[in-house]
């Protein structure tokens, strides 16, 4: 049997086909249905009640020619150069405070699961003539009628995971950008591949929104291994050569950290969660963390100019990459009781209990220059954080002028060794 | 059996000495292969994350003795390696 989906009820029903909606219920199965609390709303609200999808008007003159000044941070509208902001998320819906007393997942609105069913392109009437205006909410979230010029927006969360509940707004401009890629890639011109310098034109920077999930938890980790400690060193004569020894005391070592995180960031997009060596992801991943106290309420205006990737990962999916990471923090923070143990500590079994986590989708600004390697069919980024200005990327290389060069420094060192053997001989 | 030894030690100097230019090269190619691509490069979310921590807790108890081993540390030590997993207990 399958379960009804949320889309079905969109579409238009066959009335030849006969009406089927599970097998009957038992008596106390339908008491129980008539007596079940409402579903749940979402824990935290975070639509902007004062936009709405298609036209978004400047507040002080009606136009609707609206884009992110990214020098101020700030909105301002082309026809009459009115500024202004949203609010910050932190304090309007107090994301900063209670990690404490988190308990059990708490998912604002804009995080909530994303329905694979519903699609991504969205068609508005335009509010200044009428025309209808598609919209891809996968890499978009504004289009221009093509008609009257107006800027029409998607600022309705859909459960496409195209609209997050908090934007962070470019702060570094392109040319910025094009700069820091520039002197990256100048520090690595000796041994890249010679066609990436051929092709190399860091003016086709993008800018990109990446989704992600900011998460603030509450938990308790607990390791358990073996720890050793020197208690004598010695050498012993065999011959001419002298060998070490060492007794040590062996210990069970039980260590246990309760800790709150504030704003881990973890991908959204399960293109970029892949993190092995079969991509450059890493590269992206790399330029974390991002000032996301600093990120405001939705308003698709930030995004205009830049283009968007939607978010496809929901709370579910990404809960062991939480867990993995808060297992990682809480080794961190045991590390430093650990300095008895001069022979080390092999953590065997470890265990964590999440009190719990608050999700908010988010998105996140970089400038990406990506450039495709033909010959190993590897996507290469190099990415600037548009907030903190962190720089990370990935050079394709030359092999032969790196094996040249590793040969070249092999033959110098045994050179080298020989002569030290010819004055031994 | 003395001359055994010293043979034994000399021709290890010998072979650590031959090994320079291979190890050499080795190390010069890995070097400039991560310079340039970056691979081991990772978010330090253990690092660069706001976390309160609260004193840590824990107990130590002894359970063996080693008397004599040529080993100078812990094997398997774990201890700076956060992000290897290790059995999880439920």
């Amino acid at each position: 049997m399958t379960s009804a989906v949320p889309g079905d009820a969109q579409r238009p029903r066959d009335p030849e086909a006969p009406v089927f909606d599970g097998p009957p219920l038992s008596l106390e199965e339908e008491l129980a249905a008539a007596r079940a609390e409402p579903e749940p709303g979402p824990d935290i609200e975070t639509v902007n009640e004062s936009l709405a999808d298609g036209l978004n008007r400047c507040p002080k003159c009606g136009g609707t020619d609206v884009r992110l000044r990214a020098s101020t941070g700030m909105l301002v509208c082309l026809f009459c150069r009115h500024q202004w902001q949203e609010s910050r998320v932190e304090e309007e819906f107090g994301l900063g405070e209670g990690i404490e007393e988190l308990e059990g997942t708490v998912v604002a609105s804009g995080a909530d699961a994303v329905a694979a069913d519903v699609d991504d392109v969205v068609t508005l009437t335009c509010g200044g003539c009428g025309a209808d205006v598609v919209v891809d909410t996968a890499h978009s979230l504004n289009a221009r009628c093509h008609w009257c010029r107006h800027t029409l927006n998607i600022n309705q969360q859909t459960p496409n995971g195209a609209v997050p509940d908090a934007v962070l707004p470019f702060k570094l401009t392109h040319a910025e950008a094009v700069e820091r890629i520039r002197e990256f890639a100048s520090k690595r011109r000796l041994f890249a591949h010679p066609r990436f310098k051929r092709e190399f034109v860091p003016e086709n920077v993008l800018g990109v929104y990446l989704p992600y999930l900011v998460v603030d938890a509450r938990a308790e980790a607990a390791y358990v291994g073996r720890g050793e400690i020197q208690t004598r060193r010695w050498t012993e004569k065999q011959g001419d050569s002298s060998v070490t020894y060492y007794a040590a005391d062996v210990y069970r070592v039980d260590r246990s950290v309760a800790f709150t995180v504030d704003d881990l960031t973890i991908e959204g997009a399960a293109d970029r969660a892949v993190l092995d060596s079969s991509t450059t992801n890493n590269i992206v991943n790399t330029i974390l963390p991002f000032d996301t106290k600093n990120a405001v309420k939705w308003n698709s205006s930030y995004l205009v100019g830049f283009t968007s990737e939607k978010r496809d990962l929901d709370v579910g999916d990404l809960q062991p990459v939480l867990e993995d990471q808060l297992l990682s923090i809480g080794r961190s923070q045991v590390r430093e009781s650990l300095s008895d143990f001069d022979r080390g500590v092999r953590w065997e079994q470890e265990r964590l209990d999440l009190g719990g986590s608050r999700w908010v989708s988010m998105y996140l600004p970089v400038w990406l220059y990506s450039y495709y390697q033909e010959n190993t069919k590897m996507l290469h980024y190099i990415a600037v954080n548009a907030r903190t200005g962190e720089t990370m990327g990935s050079v394709p290389v030359s092999q032969w002028r790196l094996v040249a060069a590793a040969l070249t420094v092999g033959t110098v060192l045994e050179g080298i060794a020989g002569a030290v053997l010819m004055g031994m001989a | 059996m003395s001359a055994g030894i010293v043979l034994v030690t000399s021709d290890d100097a010998v072979m650590w000495l031959l090994a320079a230019g291979p190890a050499g090269a080795v190390a010069t190619y890995w070097a400039l292969y991560r310079y340039y691509r970056n691979t081991d490069k990772s978010h330090a979310f253990e690092r660069d994350t706001l976390i309160q921590a609260r004193p840590v807790e824990g107990a130590q108890e002894k359970v063996d003795h080693i008397s004599r081993t040529r080993d100078s540390d812990i094997d398997g030590d774990n201890s700076s390696d956060h992000r290897s997993r290790v059995e999880r207990l439920r």
